[in-house]
């Protein structure tokens, strides 16, 4: 199909849903936007699109044609090194130990480096793998054997220094809270493909949620239905999906039949829009009851699934939620968005340390994370889903002197100038590495890549011009790529 | 990208009928102009050096030298000719941006330059005024003034209104949109009851009932704690707990009291700046205070104080004045006529309060836990506060005006760390890293002196470059050391400075110097308990401990320094008069006094010395340009002043010639108990929100509540909610949904959702298990295991006990970043920023919470118990729930599918006695659970 056609026709065909259920069924919320829409067509000029107030999360066609259906966002809270995992620096050995030359050190700002510290060199070997030839430390030997299926960009760059903020900046956008994030801006654009279950879903490992809070999976200005729904690995997964003790699921299934009655009755007699909404929206949370507890279920897989992977049954972990991000692509979740914490590599203390805790995270994230990318291959997923794995900011070449003085461990502060992420699958490049560092793998140099050309890309990657992508909010047509930050383009050189 | 910026204007202001002679800039032209052309032509674009935003530029000559307006000319003006031209490199909009205006749009506009192109400013931004109705197609419906406008829009429209909602309906929505709670059915029978006899003195007196009540507090100050961005916790990484419930307590207190608006809006942003303020007055000002904190190691707290500064600005102009101020902040108004310069003039009058971002939410006020010490608290704070500002007014007075003062240059230097050195400007410089602890030592040849000063520099002169890493000094020696190499201390008296602020109390015991930042040039005296009288040979010996740091161990020392000494007799005779003695005896006792009494530290507004604001380049704070002075702008009536402040702005804001306050904040009660705003967008009345559905109503409305009800919240609330229009029923013909979904026209009445909390309230009512307990720290209702887990923070969510687990929905502690789940659910916002609409949606997720959560299933079981007790026959019992939760006597119907629920549920559950077991104590109680639970999952019970 050709791209007019395609978009002529996911024009007829949004205008002839919406219009549908808008006469029928809107009265409050989203109506308005809609109604805005009903004197232009489903995408305005201005990327402003309208939606089914009643079903919020029915699928939609993007304004292009795309590659990537889904996505799974591998997101490594902390921000792992770079000097210890990919970008390898041959020059940042040379200079270990030595004090860091004071150009490095102007004009910058630090977490928690002070005065004059030491340069670090890489503390792991590194060698090349695969035909790409890509450099990969010893820390990841699983993940080693998939660079092939992978795209690099190793000329990341963000603005912002501290972990909530850049955290912030890179799910939403914004260092500041109150913007959506990416995946409440996929599931507003595409809907999802399972109305069974939520179609944002966020899972979290290592312990802690991540530095920013739930804020990074929010839905900022959009409507409150397209943030992100936190499942859990103990107890449901999705807060209080099973019946209350007592209640067996024939029994719910009978009250939900009283309930329904009485509430098309008041349908009728009201005439309120919003109660045939809720009606609908009782009896998808029924299904929901059972569809989000089998996905959760991971207990089907077979051994073999589970030994590629690494899971531990009943705990919660990195590995469990790899597996789960594959069970809930499967199904048609639009965005899935893991968190792994703990990479905050300062050297302050052992477990966050390069020569402690780093190495524990990296044994955590590696078999899983190459199953994951294996395991959507072989079934054909890997296509039209990607995945993204990064950190929030990378890590300095030089060694961190926390409050002026020596750590008792190796580490390095943040640094905002230069990090690593890698994508794989839907719409990207496979085999390649896009953009360097300078020779220590201090600043991003060559073809640099800001977050928000980033998200330029995955707006891309899914469908949308990220300039005409908007909603109007505080004034102003609202992207995800910050409307105050312009320049933003997409990142052509990564697209397959 | 031009086209589609204010959608909303066009479907919803109907275009007059090209007949139609006269032309309305607001009505007709501006709507045009904000959807086509002001994206390119406006205050952040004027492409051509057009901007359709001001009309000077309007109306001046352009880059082309074509002038775009020519008044009276539409032949002459640009613009007809481009909109009008074929040529695609000529023609507005450009093709790439859109299609050409349809050709009646350009008629008007031409007929609008024709008439002389009138300029009208921004519907919102001009004063409110009383259209009068004067023919109504019925004199007897309305009740009070504002039906009759109702009345005439719909008379325009030729709809009737709906007939009235009968008793117990209006009882359901009266009740809970004051208080937030359903009536109690003993309630509900005396209102029939006398409504039989008087329905207009009948509802009157339900309406004062509810007025009075002391519930409807709680239900007006959720509304407020949105706009507050009220939350139990700074926000960002570690969210650590922050006290300032006192707050939420102040807020339920000035609703139940019926505080005026105008009061209620002064105390709140500048309640510390009325003279003597009461601690009531001080207390209000933790509105501002409900910024986030961010207490990450290594985080700038300038940059987080700015963002605070900026969130208060914006805050401020969201709450009161719906304007979208923020978008100021990098340039000027895209489409509102609002210059750049004047975000930061506004944001002046916020910039001096003491607050820094610091962990220990430094400035604020002691709040007693028993309320009868509040008074007195407050007081010895700020007697405190002024006795110190007095004993070192003396010295500076002393220093500034009075004192020659010499240099004391050392020549020997021994640092702990890095290295010292005498720069250039004749100034101490340091150079190296400098961790937490390090030590400045350096000595020269002792003079004699009687008072030593330190003078703390900023490392760049330029201070537009300031605020830098602070700079402070934890611990000073000064000795003298004789040639021998005898050590003797120098016993020091006292401590003057530039100012006394910041939160380490400066003293001989020290913290002289400025934190978290440095923010210019500072000065410390030191005066020796005698003056000092050096032997020959004595060096003079001075040690500067600098052991502070920020959050992250970022050291804080000193830089750049200078130090001089005078031998001036002033300084000791001074220091050592006994009134100053006993001044200093009465400000130990007095700060002794407020130890004793305990309390909570709440944070407040305090201001301190006032800061230089400079506007920001772009918004960028890394970028400072030109200083500005406070000021409103000149859209509305700017007045500029560097005597301005807070208290000033305040009470511009409530004056009478503010054009919004008022619209804003009846349009905000009237959204309450409508469900939607006369003014949709109540977060924004500018060019970029969508207008009035009927501004005769809106400016009525703002009238009569700023003049003739004296700004009364209660007032206005009472007269809409004994309205004709607020009274209809309900119910709505297919026909008029279609032609009026939202309920904009008011041909029928309000059926809303209930809000987060009110369902969870309704539900421990109804259950008749909800706590009426009011006030204090916020509770911890049950909630599912492993919610928090923030990081490095090891707070726990401990489940309340007693009937702090059902309390009203208000109390409940709020996370910032993991609030209450089931409120997020039902659309409470996370309280990140200020949220001036809750927009509601319609998930699987409510079902799953109002269907499964404990705490409804508790609710169900206390319900059921209820209706078990009121009657022995099955109909009377589910009737007695219908009229609980709903108010509504059942149908025989519904009783009907009801029954048969039960039946069904008790003969299951008695073939499973366990499963009933696990609900309630026999098969019979625990279907009735079951069936008190689908009456809480009804749709009337979830709306109102």
């Amino acid at each position: 199909m050709k791209p007019e056609q395609f978009m002529r026709l996911q024009h007829a065909e949004l205008e002839h849903l919406t219009r549908r259920h808008f006469l029928s069924k809107c009265t409050t919320g989203l109506g308005a936007m809609w109604l805005a829409g009903m004197t232009g067509r489903a995408w305005g000029n201005a990327g402003v699109l309208k939606k089914d107030p009643a079903n919020p999360l029915i699928p939609s066609v993007p304004q292009f044609a795309a590659k990537a259906k889904r996505v799974i966002y591998l997101h490594m809270a902390g921000a792992p090194s770079q000097h210890e995992l990919f970008d390898y620096k041959p020059e940042l050995k040379k200079l270990n130990g030595q004090e860091c030359p004071k150009e490095f050190l102007e004009g910058k700002q630090f977490a928690f480096i002070q005065g004059v510290p030491k340069m670090l060199g890489p503390q792991y070997e590194f060698q090349q793998y695969g035909k790409s030839g890509t450099w990969v430390s010893d820390r990841l030997p699983h993940f080693s054997s998939v660079v092939d299926d992978v795209c690099f960009i190793k000329s990341m760059y963000t603005d912002q220094f501290n972990h909530g903020p850049a955290q912030l900046l890179v799910h939403t956008g914004t260092q500041n809270l109150g913007a959506p994030s990416i995946g409440a801006w996929a599931t507003y654009g595409l809907g999802s493909e399972n109305q069974n279950l939520p179609g944002y879903i966020v899972l979290t490992s290592g312990g802690k949620n991540p530095d920013a809070g739930k804020s990074v999976w929010g839905s900022g200005y959009l409507p409150s239905v397209y943030q992100g729904v936190q499942c859990r690995s103990e107890g449901d997964p999705v807060l209080y999906l099973s019946d209350p003790a007592g209640v067996s699921r024939a029994m719910r299934r009978r009250s939900l039949d009283a309930l329904d009655r009485i509430n098309q009755k008041i349908a009728t007699e009201v005439g309120d829009p919003e109660t045939v909404t809720r009606i609908a929206q009782y009896e998808m949370a029924y299904r929901m009851q059972a569809s989000a507890t089998d996905a959760f279920d991971i207990k089907q897989e077979s051994e073999s699934t589970h030994a590629m992977y690494g899971t531990q049954l009943g705990k919660e972990s990195f590995a469990n939620n790899c597996l789960l991000a594959r069970r809930l692509a499967e199904r048609g979740v639009r965005y899935i968005q893991l968190f792994h914490w703990g990479w905050d590599s300062h050297g302050a203390g052992a477990n966050e340390a390069l020569n402690g805790g780093f190495k524990d995270r990296c044994k955590e994230v590696d078999q899983p994370m190459t199953a994951l990318l294996k395991d959507l291959k072989q079934r054909g997923l890997l296509e039209d889903t990607l995945v993204v794995w990064g950190g929030e900011f990378g890590r300095t070449p030089m060694l961190e002197n926390r409050g002026g003085n020596d750590n008792k461990f190796i580490g390095r502060d943040h640094n905002p100038g230069g990090f690593t992420i890698w994508m794989a699958g839907g719409g990207v490049k496979p085999g390649i590495s896009y953009g360097e560092t300078d020779p220590i793998g201090y600043e991003a140099t060559i073809d640099k890549v800001s977050l928000h050309d980033l998200h330029a890309t995955l707006m891309h990657l899914m469908g949308f011009d990220h300039e005409r992508f908007t909603f109007m909010a505080n004034g102003a047509p609202q992207r995800l790529t910050n409307i105050t930050k312009p320049g933003t383009k997409v990142v052509k050189g990564v697209l397959s | 990208m031009m086209r589609f910026y204010a959608p909303l204007l066009i479907s919803l202001v109907s275009l007059p009928a090209l007949g139609e002679s006269r032309v309305e800039f607001n009505r007709d032209i501006r709507p045009i102009l904000t959807k086509e052309c002001t994206a390119c032509h406006g205050g952040v674009k004027s492409a051509g050096g057009i901007s359709f935003v001001f009309r000077d530029l309007a109306l001046s000559k352009g880059k082309s030298g074509k002038t775009a307006i020519v008044p009276e000319k539409p032949e002459s003006s640009e613009m007809i000719r481009r909109l009008r031209n074929q040529d695609p490199d000529e023609v507005m909009p450009k093709p790439k941006h859109g299609p050409p205006l349809p050709e009646a749009q350009i008629a008007l506009i031409e007929r609008w330059i024709q008439k002389g192109a009138e300029w009208q400013e921004h519907w919102s931004f001009v004063l409110p005024k009383e259209s009068p109705v004067t023919k109504l197609s019925n004199e007897s419906w309305p009740s009070v003034p504002l039906d009759r406008y109702v009345l005439q829009h719909l008379d325009q429209k030729k709809i009737h209104p709906s007939p009235e909602a009968d008793p117990a309906e209006w009882l359901r929505r009266v009740s809970l949109d004051l208080t937030g709670l359903p009536p109690a059915i003993e309630e509900l029978d005396a209102f029939k009851k006398a409504c039989a006899v008087d329905p207009k003195t009948a509802r009157e007196h339900a309406v004062d009932g509810l007025l009075a009540s002391p519930h409807l507090g709680e239900r007006w100050a959720v509304v407020w704690l949105d706009l507050a961005r009220y939350s139990d916790t700074f926000g960002f990484e570690k969210d650590p707990a922050r006290t300032v419930w006192p707050y939420r307590d102040w807020l339920i207190r000035a609703f139940n009291a019926d505080m005026p608006y105008n009061q209620f809006t002064i105390e709140q942003l500048a309640g510390d700046l009325l003279p003597n303020p009461t601690a009531e007055q001080r207390l209000a000002t933790a509105f501002h205070r409900n910024t986030q904190n961010n207490t990450e190691g290594g985080t700038d707290d300038e940059e987080f104080r700015v963002a605070a500064v900026i969130d208060r600005v914006n805050t401020t102009w969201t709450t009161w004045q719906a304007t979208t101020f923020g978008c100021v902040q990098c340039h000027s108004h895209p489409y509102d006529p609002i210059q750049h310069d004047e975000f930061y003039q506004f944001m002046s009058f916020f910039d001096n309060t003491e607050d820094h971002d610091l962990d220990d939410d430094y400035p604020t006020m002691h709040v007693p836990d028993d309320a009868r010490l509040a008074e007195k608290a407050s007081r010895l704070e700020l007697q405190i506060r002024k006795l110190r500002d007095e004993l070192n007014q003396t010295g500076r007075t002393l220093a500034e005006e009075k004192t020659q003062w010499q240099p004391f240059v050392p020549d020997a230097f021994k640092p702990s760390h890095g290295k010292l050195l005498i720069g250039d400007d004749g100034k101490i410089h340091t150079q190296g890293t400098l961790p937490v602890g390090a030590v400045h030592e350096l000595s020269g040849p002792a003079p004699q002196f009687q008072a030593l000063r330190i003078g703390i520099f900023p490392e760049n002169d330029n201070p537009a470059k300031w605020p830098e890493r602070g700079s402070l000094i934890s611990k000073l020696d000064v000795n003298l050391v004789s040639a021998s190499g005898e050590k003797h201390a120098i016993a020091l008296k006292e401590v003057f400075a530039d100012q006394v602020s910041g939160p380490f109390p400066i003293g001989p015991d020290c913290n002289l110097g400025d934190y978290p930042k440095l923010h210019g040039p500072r000065w410390f005296v030191v005066v020796p308990d005698q003056p000092v009288v050096p032997k020959d040979g004595d060096r003079l010996e001075i040690r500067m401990l600098q052991k502070a740091s920020t959050s992250g161990e970022q050291a804080t020392p000193v830089r750049r320094f200078a130090l001089d000494v005078s031998n001036q007799g002033e300084w000791q005779k001074v220091t050592h008069q006994p009134e100053r003695l006993k001044t200093w005896e009465e400000h130990t006792r007095l700060s002794k006094e407020l130890q004793e009494i305990k309390g909570a530290k709440v944070p407040v507004m305090v201001e301190g010395p006032k800061r230089q604001t400079r506007v920001f380049a772009r918004g960028n704070r890394m970028n400072k340009e030109q200083v500005v002075n406070p000021g409103i702008p000149k859209i509305f009536g700017g007045q500029t002043g560097e005597g301005m402040n807070r208290l000033d702005m305040a009470r511009w804001l409530v004056s009478d010639n503010n054009p919004l306050t008022a619209r804003v904040m009846v349009n905000r009660l009237w959204a309450q108990l409508f469900g939607v705003g006369i003014v949709k967008t109540q977060e924004d009345f500018g060019t970029s929100g969508t207008p009035p559905s009927d501004q005769a109503l809106l400016d009525h409305l703002a009238l009569r509540f700023q003049h003739d009800y004296k700004w009364s919240m209660k007032a206005m609330l009472r007269e809409i909610v004994l309205s004709s229009t607020y009274r209809q029923a309900h119910n709505a013909s297919k026909d008029l949904i279609e032609r009026d979904p939202e309920n904009r026209l008011l041909a029928r009445g309000p059926r809303v959702r209930l809000s987060a909390e009110m369902v969870r309230d309704q539900a421990l009512s109804a259950a008749g298990i909800l706590s009426g307990k009011m006030f204090g720290p916020s509770v911890f209702p049950p909630q599912p295991e492993s919610i928090w887990s923030s990081v490095y923070n090891g707070a726990k969510w401990k489940e309340s006990q007693g009937e702090d687990r059902v309390r009203r929905g208000i109390y409940t502690y709020h996370k910032r970043t993991s609030p209450y789940p089931s409120f997020l659910t039902f659309d409470s916002p996370s309280r990140d920023l200020c949220t001036a609409r809750r927009i509601d949606s319609n998930t699987p997720l409510q079902a799953l919470v109002t269907m499964n959560d404990p705490a409804y299933i508790e609710a169900a079981q206390g319900l059921a118990k209820r209706m078990k007790e009121n009657s022995s026959v099955l109909d009377g019992q589910l009737r007695r729930g219908m009229l609980l939760v709903t108010q509504q006597e059942p149908p025989a119907d519904v009783l009907a599918v009801l029954a048969d629920l039960y039946r069904d549920a008790a003969s299951a559950y008695k073939q499973t006695p366990d499963a009933a077991a696990k609900l309630a104590d026999s098969p019979e109680a625990a279907a009735m659970v079951l069936v008190a639970n689908t009456i809480l999952n009804l749709d009337s019970a979830l709306t109102r």
